[in-house]
This record gives structure tokens, C-alpha cells and sequence, in this order.
């Protein structure tokens, strides 16, 4: 760096996103006092400008710019060997999980519904849009008021619900094609703030980082380093390829309906209704070992924020529904496993419209910064 | 009052006989008043007395030591018990009971430290003065210039009756292993908390190792291990092996300013990691010093000391916490683990040694003496005819506990003649 260079730096502070800091569960940043204590007991962070030190200090003093461009805040997994550790109490694991919630809402178009995802007086709105679709759907077809759907065979059968199962996809196949064009035009935005901060070094490679990032992220072996909340990564697994197993599942049912032309129920003895129960059961132990090692750790790690708590809950939300809807739909209780399924299409509908948005978006996020960092030798 | 002070102006009883105490306990009866000191110890002097240097000026320590132990022999005013703990103080401002235990020393005062006892003595105990870097006999003088200036025997080992090797081999017949405790009730118009401070138990900050790590030592072990009374009699070789100490790493604020160990700064550390590095660069000139710190405080005139430190081009300052300290691969070197701020770069050092600057933990905090009020933290806190003085108030050098102590006397003879 030249002299000139030196002299010419100058700090603009953006006291907002220090306030937003601040409520997002940064509560206790302007504690740190710079002992760096937090980045020697971090097991993730690189040796070279490591984190979260240089965080808590742009933080405090109210750098956004180069918080959010900066891939750093994604490398950190709040493992909070930094929290636990940190003299004052000033949480630099909160304060990370903070700013990246605050990237996220600084990458996702539209920003009014950033804002709304993030603030829990919005959330009966949130949930009533989609909830009013299937209503006005379910209303189109008479079933609101009128006889409760049976097929053929006299069995509940939820693809008669909004028969015929079509009805639903042009609701869910907008829904998710919004989320994955919000998602490009956020990352498109981020990868440039990165390069224009962060060069990167010539003849470097996206694809190959990629796949290094997909192996790391299958193994999680840089989250399985934390040391405070050790089970975190375990947990995280198990949802995760919950997740996909589920995904699974909803291709082999598009499969079945759309190509073979099978519509549901399908019998329990089913390979994709194998697949798809154990990934249901998956998920609710995955999440459920999630919120118990929130509780487990809230004195070290402290409390997390409501940006956490609600992703959290929609998935409880949508395990519970899952598995309740097929149980009383066996059970042939029909009112009941009627309503129940309604509810879990609104809440699946929920994590996928709002996915750019809400936690869920750390997926998409946490795997740029990841191949980002990977190319730039992070 | 039914034991009015003879011939004083008022009696005060001064609980701690380290530096503080031995200051208001000279100062008050110097001023005319009746002095009991109480200390817990087998020997007067406290911290102090284990000291190898004092900063700023580099001055033995037993020097001021010693003037004090004369100007109490020579008071008649005073009276001090060793190895005595207060239980309770009962009373209000003016008339205040204080109740004390004397533990036996099994040692009568004819003895006249000859070590006839120790030679025959088969138990041995870790010497608890030098923090168990080495080891005296279960009958032992606690150091070389101890006052009282005779030895003790240390009861939690002691075979007692059964062995008695001792009793024989004492030509002066001064030992009686048939002592038992003492209770007295001593009248007093004022009280001094002079109890001081214990060294932040290291053990407590599991990412530094301390204990486990070969040749991880604390600033307090370091100055017996630099003092000529001390275990390696002055020559500072690393524990484990004996090995002159060529590079050596100071880890500032082990426990201090941290709200999970000790939430104060300790005032003292910066000033005796820098004292302690002239100790080692003055003995091997060849040797290499690297001071870790969050900040130097050395307030007031104590920055000069910390300028010169830093115009030796063999001491490096890192801004950084040392957060991690681990055993080097197969040696008994050590690894401490710091980000260099100045350069954003999280680095390992290999050092011959590591040297903790513990905080000053109040003895508050581990043992309050049943009458005083005390801060969350164990700091004692003054009331009406209770007074406090050096480091069992607040973190201090002994150049202020000296002088606080002198206040605290003050206040206790004038809240002891009932002005």
C-alpha cells in the first residue's frame, strides 16, 4: 500500500445498520473491545485477515459495505467457541449471525418483503396469502362448504382436494420460479460486491471451487470443528439430507402423476413412500435436535433472534403437518387430516415463496461465499 | 469497655499482616494507638515477601520488608499472632470483639532455626512459598528471612506423636507437637481488612492450559523463579527440564478483564510482565522476549519504564490476546497462539517458556473474614469503624497499598477515639 492509499482512508459510518446490528441479536457488540481473543478459539477461520475481529470493528463501526461483500461472515457455522470465550460478553457469534441476516435481506429483491419476513407483526400476512389461495381454490371447487373429497375407492385422498392435482402446481410452480429468479438476481449482486472487494486471482476456476464446496458441505467437515456446540453439525446434517430426500420425493411423485399418471394415495410399501417417510421422520429429529441444542447452548451462544426462530419453526411446522396429514388421512379421519394438510401446504408454500428472505436463504448465500472464498484462496 | 487500650490511644485490630497490613499496623501504633495484628500465615510479609524485585526502581522488596519487621519489634504497642485466623468480628463502632483461632506451629519462640528438624523430618511437603516448584520437610522455615524467624510445622502432613523424630533431634527443646488451637476474644475500637489478594487460579482458563502444558508458569512463579531464595536460586530455567530459558512469551490479562474469570483490570501485570522481562534480558543477553497484550497500562510515571522496555530491540510487543497454548510437537517447548492486529495475521510462536500474567483475585473472593461486607467480587467494603485497605479493596502496586494503608489507620484511630 502506497502512502497516498493510506492517508486516503476514511470511514463512513452507516449508524442505521449499526442500530439494525444492534436488534437483529448484536445486542452486545459495542462490548468488544478488540482483544481478539474470538479468532485465536475459532476453528474455522482461515490464519490470514481472520475473523470474527475485524467483523465486531466494521460492525461497530458501522461498515456495511464491507461486512455483507465480505465472505467471511459465511465461513463462520456460530459454532460460538468465540461467544463462549469472548472477556465481555459481547458475542461475536450473534453479531455475525446478525450481519449475514442482514445480507441476506440486502441481496434479496423485493426489499419489502425482506423487511417483512424479518419483522413478526407481518408474519399473519405472510401466512395468510398463501393460506387465502388454497382457501379461494378450495372454495372454486366447492369444498369449502360442500362434501369432503373421497376417490374412488371411498379413501381420503388429498390429490382429490384440489382436483384434479393440478390446481395446485400452477399455485407452487410460480411460487418456486419467483424465489429461484429473487435468489440469482441476490447472488448476481453478491458475487460482484465480492470481486470488486476481494479480487480474485487471475486463471482462477468457479467450477472446480464449486465442487470442492459441494464436498465440503455433503461432509460438513469445517462445522463438525466447532467445539461449544459440537452436536450442532449433527443436527444440521440430519436435516439437511432430510431435505434432499425429500426433494427426492417430490420429483419421483411428479414422476408417478405427471408421467405414469398414478395420482396419490400410494400405498406404504412404496419405495418413493419409503424414501419419503424416513425423510420426514429425518427432518422432525433433525430439527428437533436443532431447537434443543439452541436451548442446550443459549447460555454460551446466546438466545438467537426471531430471523432464527421462525425458520426453525416453519420447518417443525411442516414435519408435524407432514407426518400428522398421513396418519389421520390412515386413521380416515377426514375433516381433520383435511385441515391438517392445508396447513402444511401453507407453510410449505411459506418456505418456499419467502426462501430468499428468511434463513432458509443461508443455503443459497453460505454456497456462494463458500465457492467465492475457495477461488480466492480463503 | 471493659479492656479499654493501655496506655494507646485506642486499639485497633489489623487483620493481614502483608504489606498493608504491616503499614497501618506500624503507622496507627507509630500515631499512638494499640495494634493486634492477625495473620494467617506462619510468617509476616505476605506477597511481598515473594517478591524478587519491585518496579519501577528494581529495589529487593525484603529491603521495606525488613524496616517494617523492626519498627513492630521495636513498638510495644503492636502485638502480632501468627498462623491465626480471625472467625467473626461482633460488636459496633467503638466496641468491636474479635474473635480469633491460633493455629499451633508446634514451634515455641526459643527456637532458633538451626534445621536440626528438618534433617530428620522423613515427610516432605510442596513448598506452597515458592508455588510447589519445590519441596521442604513437613517442619520447615517458610523462608529464609521469615519473621517470626522460626520454623513451623505444616499439621496437614505432619505424622505427628507416632513420629517425633524431631522432638529429639531439637537441641533447644522448642518443639511441642501437643499444641492445640487457641481461641481468643480480642477488644478492639476499629478494624483494618488488610487480607490482600491470591494469585487468579490459572487452571480456570482451560484454553491456556496451565497445568497441563509443560512449562506454562504464572507471573508469581516467575518471581521465585528469578529470586535468589527462590527454587532454582535465581538462575530461570524452564521447569520441566531445567533448560536456561533463551525465548519467552508473556500472556497479558490471563483472567483479568475477562467477565468469565476476573471482570477488573488488575492494575498490576503490564507493570511486572515488563519488570520480569528486564529480569531475563539482564541475565542472558542473548534472550528474546514477546510481550501479547490487549493494551500496556502503565499509568502515570510508570510509562517511562514501559518506553525503555520498549527501546530493547530483543522484546517484541504484539497486540493480541494469546487465546490458545499448546505443547510443541515432541519437545517441551510451547505454542502460543495470537492474531497480530497490526497485521490481521493469526500466528503460532514457539517459545522456551510461557510466563501468565494472572490477575490479583481478592482473598474476598475465596475466604472473607465473618463481619466485613464484601463487593460481588470479594473486594471488602468499608462501614462504620471497619476499614479496608490495600488489595482486598481494589487492585493495587505496594507503593499505593502502602499509602492506603496509612489512610485506612488514620480512619480507624480517628473512628476509634470516637471523633
Amino acid at each position: 500500500m502506497s502512502e497516498q492509499q493510506k492517508t486516503e482512508v476514511t470511514v463512513k459510518p452507516d449508524l442505521e445498520f449499526v442500530k439494525d446490528v444492534i436488534a437483529s441479536g448484536g445486542g452486545d457488540l459495542k462490548k468488544c473491545y478488540q482483544c481478539s481473543t474470538c479468532t485465536v478459539v475459532c476453528s474455522v477461520t482461515p490464519d490470514d485477515k481472520p475473523f470474527p475481529r475485524k467483523e465486531m470493528l466494521y460492525a461497530q463501526w458501522g461498515m456495511k459495505d464491507k461486512l455483507i461483500s465480505n465472505p467471511d461472515i459465511w465461513l463462520c457455522h456460530q459454532c460460538s467457541d468465540c461467544t463462549a470465550y469472548c472477556p465481555r460478553g459481547a458475542k461475536p457469534g450473534e453479531v455475525l449471525g446478525a450481519v449475514r441476516k442482514m445480507a441476506i435481506q440486502h441481496y434479496s429483491a423485493p426489499s419489502f418483503l425482506a423487511k417483512m419476513v424479518n419483522d413478526p407483526k407481518y408474519l399473519i400476512v405472510l401466512l395468510a396469502f398463501p393460506a387465502i389461495i388454497f382457501l379461494a381454490l378450495l372454495h372454486y371447487q366447492g369444498f369449502l362448504f360442500g362434501e369432503i373429497p373421497r376417490n374412488e375407492m371411498g379413501q381420503i385422498a388429498f390429490s382429490k382436494m384440489f382436483y384434479p392435482t393440478y390446481y395446485i402446481d400452477p399455485v407452487f410452480v410460480p411460487a418456486a420460479l419467483f424465489a429461484v429468479i429473487s435468489f440469482i438476481m441476490g447472488i448476481k449482486r453478491y458475487w460482484a460486491d465480492m470481486a470488486r472487494n476481494h479480487p480474485l486471482p487471475a486463471g482462477s476456476d468457479t467450477t472446480s471451487s464449486l465442487i470442492e464446496t459441494l464436498k465440503e458441505i455433503i461432509s460438513h467437515n469445517n462445522f463438525k470443528k466447532c467445539n461449544v456446540t459440537k452436536d450442532r453439525s449433527t443436527a444440521h446434517l440430519l436435516v439437511f439430507f432430510s431435505f434432499i430426500g425429500l426433494a427426492i420425493t417430490t420429483s419421483w411423485a411428479v414422476f408417478y402423476l405427471y408421467i405414469l399418471g398414478r395420482p396419490s394415495p400410494y400405498p406404504l410399501y412404496d419405495p418413493m413412500k419409503i424414501v419419503g417417510n424416513v425423510s420426514a421422520i429425518g427432518l422432525l429429529i433433525g430439527i428437533t435436535l436443532v431447537t434443543n441444542n439452541r436451548m442446550k447452548n443459549a447460555i454460551k451462544a446466546g438466545k438467537g433472534s426471531y430471523y432464527d426462530w421462525l425458520f426453525i419453526s416453519v420447518i417443525y411446522v411442516i414435519a408435524v403437518t407432514g407426518i400428522l396429514a398421513q396418519l389421520t388421512r390412515l386413521a380416515d379421519i377426514a375433516p381433520v387430516a383435511y385441515f391438517i394438510y392445508f396447513l402444511h401446504l401453507v407453510f410449505v408454500f411459506f418456505l418456499f415463496f419467502y426462501a430468499p428472505f428468511s434463513k432458509m436463504a443461508h443455503m443459497v448465500y453460505r454456497t456462494t461465499a463458500m465457492v467465492f472464498a475457495r477461488q480466492a484462496k480463503r | 469497655m471493659a479492656e479499654q487500650a493501655e496506655g494507646g490511644l485506642c486499639r485497633v485490630v489489623v487483620v493481614g499482616g502483608g504489606f498493608s497490613g504491616l503499614t497501618a499496623a506500624v503507622d496507627a501504633a507509630e500515631t499512638g494507638a494499640e495494634v493486634v495484628l492477625i495473620e494467617k500465615n506462619p510468617y509476616l510479609g505476605g506477597r511481598v515477601a515473594q517478591l524478587n524485585k519491585y518496579f519501577p526502581k528494581m529495589c529487593p522488596p525484603m529491603c521495606g520488608l525488613e524496616i517494617n519487621f523492626r519498627r513492630i519489634k521495636t513498638n510495644p504497642l503492636i502485638k502480632f499472632y501468627t498462623t491465626a485466623e480471625v472467625e467473626s468480628i461482633t460488636g459496633s463502632e467503638g466496641d468491636f470483639t474479635v474473635n480469633v483461632m491460633i493455629n499451633p506451629g508446634f514451634i515455641k519462640d526459643n527456637c532458633v532455626s538451626c534445621n536440626a528438624c528438618a534433617e530428620v523430618c522423613p515427610v516432605e511437603r510442596a513448598n506452597d512459598f515458592n508455588f510447589g516448584m519445590d519441596k521442604t520437610k513437613a517442619v520447615y522455615l517458610p523462608y529464609n528471612q521469615a519473621m517470626p524467624f522460626k520454623y513451623t510445622i505444616d499439621s496437614r502432613v505432619c505424622k505427628g506423636a507416632s513420629c517425633a523424630k524431631c522432638v529429639e533431634a531439637c537441641k533447644y527443646n522448642a518443639i511441642d507437637l501437643s499444641m492445640k488451637p487457641e481461641k481468643i476474644a480480642i477488644k478492639a475500637n476499629s478494624v483494618i481488612l488488610a487480607t490482600g489478594w491470591n494469585p487468579y487460579d490459572a487452571t480456570r482458563m482451560d484454553n491456556l492450559n496451565f497445568g497441563k502444558v509443560k512449562n506454562v508458569i504464572t507471573n508469581m512463579m516467575m518471581e521465585r523463579l528469578s529470586s535468589v531464595t527462590g527454587p532454582t536460586c535465581g538462575q530461570i530455567k524452564r521447569p520441566s527440564d531445567g533448560k536456561v530459558v533463551n525465548k519467552i512469551a508473556f500472556v497479558q490479562c490471563a483472567g483479568s478483564r475477562d467477565e468469565n474469570h476476573l471482570e477488573f483490570c488488575s492494575y498490576i501485570c503490564c507493570m511486572a510482565s515488563l519488570k520480569q522481562t528486564q529480569y531475563i534480558r539482564e541475565q542472558n543477553p542473548d534472550s528474546e522476549v514477546c510481550i501479547f497484550y490487549i493494551d500496556i497500562r502503565t499509568p502515570g510515571k510508570y510509562e517511562q519504564f514501559y518506553w525503555k522496555v520498549k527501546e530493547d530491540p530483543n522484546v517484541t510487543f504484539t497486540k493480541g490476546k494469546v487465546a490458545k497454548i499448546e505443547q510443541a510437537q515432541g519437545s517441551d517447548d510451547v505454542v502460543v497462539e495470537a492474531e497480530d492486529m497490526t497485521t490481521g495475521e493469526k500466528k503460532r510462536t514457539t517459545v522456551d517458556m510461557v510466563v501468565l500474567a494472572t490477575g490479583m483475585e481478592p482473598s474476598g473472593a475465596s475466604t472473607k473474614v465473618n463481619g466485613f461486607n464484601y463487593t460481588p467480587e470479594g473486594f471488602g467494603s468499608p462501614d462504620k469503624g471497619l476499614f479496608v485497605a490495600g488489595c482486598s479493596k481494589n487492585p493495587m502496586d505496594v507503593s499505593k497499598s502502602a499509602q492506603d494503608a496509612t489512610g485506612a489507620a488514620m480512619k480507624a484511630i480517628k473512628s476509634g477515639q470516637r471523633r
